[in-house]
């Protein structure tokens, strides 16, 4: 089942380093890329069908046509890696073992977009990833891949590293652009949109740091060689990371629309041995859970978990076996929400610390029915009432706990926490 | 004229200004959007929520009412069960970790949370689990206390300090239910408006230390006048309140709109000088030191005049349009000369450029419409000869050292006329208590030749005649103010096209066609 499209030079010792990884095809597509005008290549992506691959899926080729047209502007490109959502842990593998990847991606994004300067915001926490990324940059300047002439090219591009300081709602774009910006991590009220006023008031593109990683495999291939991977409306391939109760949690590479219970089997070894499946988060934190009979039905792509009310995001898979206690789930979920908004808004500011009080308040065995209720409501208070979507994060994965677990949740009020099965 | 749109209100159409949010532009006609982070003169945050607004239609169908400009067509939803209840939600989010210690609040009765939660909200609290403890009453400088479990995080301060004043002392820090206003350490608020952010404060967040606990606001008139504490003008609101057995009191000055002249803000030197309206006031005439009433103090000084060879009346920049015609006229009749002496008024390098002036006279730009010479050669000039100096609210110790006064006074006889126990007038043969300007009517000339007027104000148990009374009492011949209205129309050229007895709230420019315009 898994594949290696992007994965590809992940497991070759010292891939990180520019000769390594120029044996091993780094950097041959430019040649072919600079022959192309830049709409040519915004039209190979779209064709791709390549998506946002940091959670929104959002068509990264689209996106770039919504630059301004005749713009006397610079243009930017953020490139995302502040991958904080909880169980995910794609990106990283990328910057560590395969930078060069990247940062070809970042040529190719930039002289299709007709940038001079890439920002690539990393989560202050990838300490490691950090140094191994600068490195790389550090050889394709000196390579000349960067700097003033591109690849031999009549083409400048500079990237600058910029680390994040702790904080999961510069994940968000305009928050990510306020941060690099030098302010304090705020998400930013839309419109203006990022592609008509971004950085420093100009168009910029923010992509995911594995959106930017595909462009060279889609590139030197077409967009046929990576639409043969995957579904009709999900091509491709996507970095999972499964984790949570399986015999072999990680990171493993497979075309999209792939059934989930298969890859929990085949891929992650399926279950521990006596234990039975209670649920299912697909691709994050923030996504709803399902529940074993959902999952059965499930693919890995974004039209079937939309079918099924959930979402891709980010292809962090957590496996919920029996022994999981849903509302102690619930409790660390908004616990992280809570810790990680931004305190802008007023209902997300005010309302996740009163919806942590209440599953607090429950587990102590101090709730009530009306606690379950109000606990209900306020995820639809809350809920799309913002500036950014950390709040919707939130209240839409809790809300699907509420629905489908509430018996848990009632065991807690009727005294006493629900029976689980045993470690 | 703007621009005009069309657009919807609940399915009423209405005509508003085009190019301004929601909030603005609606709210001109007299329909109302909540909000509490939004302040015209800081722009749209957007961190509220509270004016979030339906568009029917609409992309998207919910948009904050304070980052959304009135459009042509535009249908607007703000009576919708789904907007009532977002408003409701809103209020709820933001009462769960408020103290609701209205009762000891300086905010109550001019409250946005109590008043949105009586319009939009009204529920009981649903808050059964312990609210977040904040810290209160820190002192943040300037005479600014805070209350952070009271604040509501709009930020409309930190905005104030960096885009009006642009000293950022105030920041936000931390995030979620810990993000506090809050200064740096050891780096309190540190400019001439820092006051400005009690007002701005739509909660009781933000309390002034010298109003605090003072007067519950709905007991305090609101009149609006001018201050005097400089050239500027601001236009201001006079709060004052006459309890029980008590007299009329002042408590503090707010600023009170005036685009043409001050905006929404007024510096905070002028906002205490509501303290000279109450303190330290000349409230009974004396004769040679001997207290006595005011009829004996007027023919003292009738005395006086007749009996003087020569006579200078010395008369303040700070006094009124009106006030300063009817000294005129009777320096006329009197045979004597009129001085606007008043160099110590102006302190030289203190204006910045927005509201502050060097000038701390209110009204100097008269001078010149009257021709009084306020240079110290035209007094020195009118004092030779002369045996009489009547000082009116002139406080020639602000122009002249102890020593020269003391040498003028060798020669001459010092009367002053005046509503302040300034040390001049201990040195005076009379002293005459008038009204100050808080208690009178007048008009003012700004800095910018903006001609504003100011009314009645306070009205105290027992009232001190007005200046224009007593002068009129001195053998003056204008009665009041309106007849000095009557009078300096004929007599001052610039103000001939202008109907003195109706000055616009926005003033008028003597300097510009608005004259002009206004007449017409």
């Amino acid at each position: 089942m898994q594949v290696q499209v992007l994965s590809a030079r992940f497991d070759i010792p010292d891939a990180n380093k520019i000769e390594i990884a120029k044996q091993h095809g780094a950097y041959a597509t430019l040649d072919k890329v600079f022959a192309m005008q830049p709409e040519e290549i915004i039209e190979v992506v779209k064709a791709s069908g390549l998506r946002g691959r940091g959670g929104a899926g959002f068509p990264t080729g689209l996106k770039w046509s919504f630059l301004p047209k005749n713009i006397d502007k610079p243009v930017y490109l953020a490139v995302n890696s502040d991958e904080s959502e909880p169980a995910t842990f794609k990106d990283r593998y990328i910057l560590v073992r395969d930078p060069h990847m990247l940062i070809e991606g970042i040529i190719i994004c930039c002289y299709a977009i007709k940038s001079h300067a890439a920002y690539i915001y990393i989560r202050g926490e990838y300490t490691t990833q950090v140094k191994v990324l600068q490195a790389a940059i550090d050889e394709a300047y000196a390579a000349g891949y960067l700097g003033d002439t591109v690849a031999g090219q009549d083409f400048k591009l500079d990237i600058t590293v910029h680390r994040g300081a702790g904080a999961y709602v510069c994940g968000e774009e305009t928050a990510l652009l306020e941060s690099i910006e030098g302010r304090k991590g705020q998400p930013r009220s839309k419109p203006p949109f990022p592609a008509v006023e971004g950085l420093y008031g100009c168009p910029t593109i923010i992509n995911n740091v594995q959106s930017i990683a595909s462009l060279p495999f889609i590139l030197t291939n077409g967009a046929d060689a990576y639409k043969a991977y995957g579904t009709e409306k999900s091509p491709g391939t996507h970095l999972f990371g499964i984790s949570g109760l399986v015999k072999k949690p990680g990171m493993y590479e497979l075309p999209l629309g792939l059934p989930l219970l298969e890859v929990i089997e085949k891929v992650a070894g399926g279950l521990r041995d006596g234990r039975t499946l209670k649920g299912v988060i697909p691709g994050g934190s923030s996504t709803p859970v399902l529940t074993p009979e959902e999952a059965q039905t499930v693919t890995l792509d974004y039209e079937s978990m939309a079918a099924h009310k959930t979402m891709f995001g980010s292809g962090g898979i957590v496996v919920l076996d029996d022994t999981v206690d849903m509302v102690k789930l619930v409790e660390n979920l908004i616990s992280f929400y809570h810790h990680e908004s931004c305190g802008q808004c007023t209902p997300c500011r005010e309302g996740l610390g009163w919806m942590l009080k209440i599953v607090k308040k429950i587990i102590r065995g101090e709730g009530n029915a009306a606690d379950i209720d109000l606990l209900t409501e306020l995820c639809d208070n809350i809920e799309m009432k913002t500036v950014c979507v950390l709040s919707a994060a939130c209240t839409m994965s809790t809300r699907s706990y509420l629905n489908k677990f509430r018996h848990e949740f009632e065991a807690y009020v009727n005294g006493g926490a629900p029976a689980q099965a045993a470690m | 004229m703007a621009d005009k749109v069309k657009l919807f209100v609940n399915g009423q159409e209405v005509e508003v200004e085009a190019g301004k949010n929601l909030i603005d532009a609606i709210g001109a006609v007299g329909i109302e959007i909540p909000h509490l982070c939004y302040h015209p003169a800081l722009g749209a945050d957007g961190n509220c929520r509270m004016c979030l607004v339906g568009i029917e239609d609409g992309r998207p169908p919910l948009v904050p009412a304070c980052k959304t400009r009135a459009a042509e067509g535009m249908k607007v939803q703000l009576d919708t069960d789904k907007i009532k209840k977002i408003q409701r939600d809103i209020m709820e989010f933001e009462l769960i970790n408020h103290p609701i210690d209205c009762p000891i609040c300086d905010q109550a009765g001019e409250c946005k949370l109590q008043d949105y939660y009586m319009r939009y909200d009204g529920q009981p609290s649903r808050m059964t689990v312990k609210p977040v403890l904040k810290a209160k009453k820190m002192d943040f400088g300037c005479g600014v206390v805070h209350d952070q479990e009271r604040c509501v995080l709009c930020a409309r301060c930190v905005r104030f300090t960096r885009l009006i004043t642009k000293t950022g002392e105030l920041g936000i820090v931390n995030r979620t239910d810990y993000a506090r206003v809050n200064i740096f350490p050891g780096r309190p608020l540190n400019n001439r408006y820092a006051l400005n952010v009690v007002d701005l404060c739509p909660v009781g967040a933000m309390t002034s230390r010298d109003f605090r606990f003072k007067q519950r606001s709905w007991f305090l008139t609101k009149s609006p006048s001018i201050c005097h504490g400089c050239s500027k003008g601001c236009n201001i609101y006079i709060d004052h309140n006459r309890e029980k057995y008590k007299d009329d009191v002042i408590y503090r000055f707010r600023p009170r709109l005036n685009e043409k002249v001050n905006g929404y803000f007024m510096c905070d030197e002028g906002r205490m000088t509501y303290k000279l309206e109450n303190e330290n006031r000349l409230d009974t005439p004396s004769v040679e030191g001997r207290e006595t009433d005011f009829n004996e103090g007027v023919e003292a000084i009738r005395r006086a005049v007749s009996q003087a060879k020569k006579t200078v009346i010395l008369v303040s920049p700070s006094t009124s349009l009106e006030q300063m015609f009817a000294l005129r006229q009777f320096a006329n009749a009197i045979n004597a000369s009129v001085c606007g002496l008043s160099d110590g008024y102006i302190k030289k390098g203190d204006g910045d450029g927005y509201l502050i002036q060097d000038d701390k006279a209110a009204n100097r730009a008269s001078f010149a419409l009257l021709g009084i010479d306020d240079t110290k050669a035209g007094f020195d000039a009118a004092m030779n000869g002369a045996d009489l100096l009547v000082c009116v609210q002139n406080d020639l110790g602000k122009s002249l050292t102890d020593a020269e006064i003391d040498q003028l006074l060798a020669t001459v006889k010092l009367v002053v006329i005046g509503n302040s126990r300034i040390p001049l007038a201990a040195k005076a043969a009379v002293t005459l208590p008038v009204a100050s300007y808080s208690e009178d009517t007048g008009s003012v000339v700004n800095c910018d030749g903006r001609l504003q007027r100011y009314e009645v104000a306070v009205v105290k148990n027992q009232p001190q005649p007005t200046l224009i009374q007593a002068v009129h009492l001195l053998g003056g011949e204008v009665k009041n103010a309106q007849e000095a209205r009557v009078g300096l129309q004929a007599a001052v050229p610039v103000l001939q096209d202008i109907d003195l007895a109706k000055i616009p709230a926005e003033g008028i420019a003597l300097t510009d066609n608005e004259v002009a315009h206004v007449a017409a």
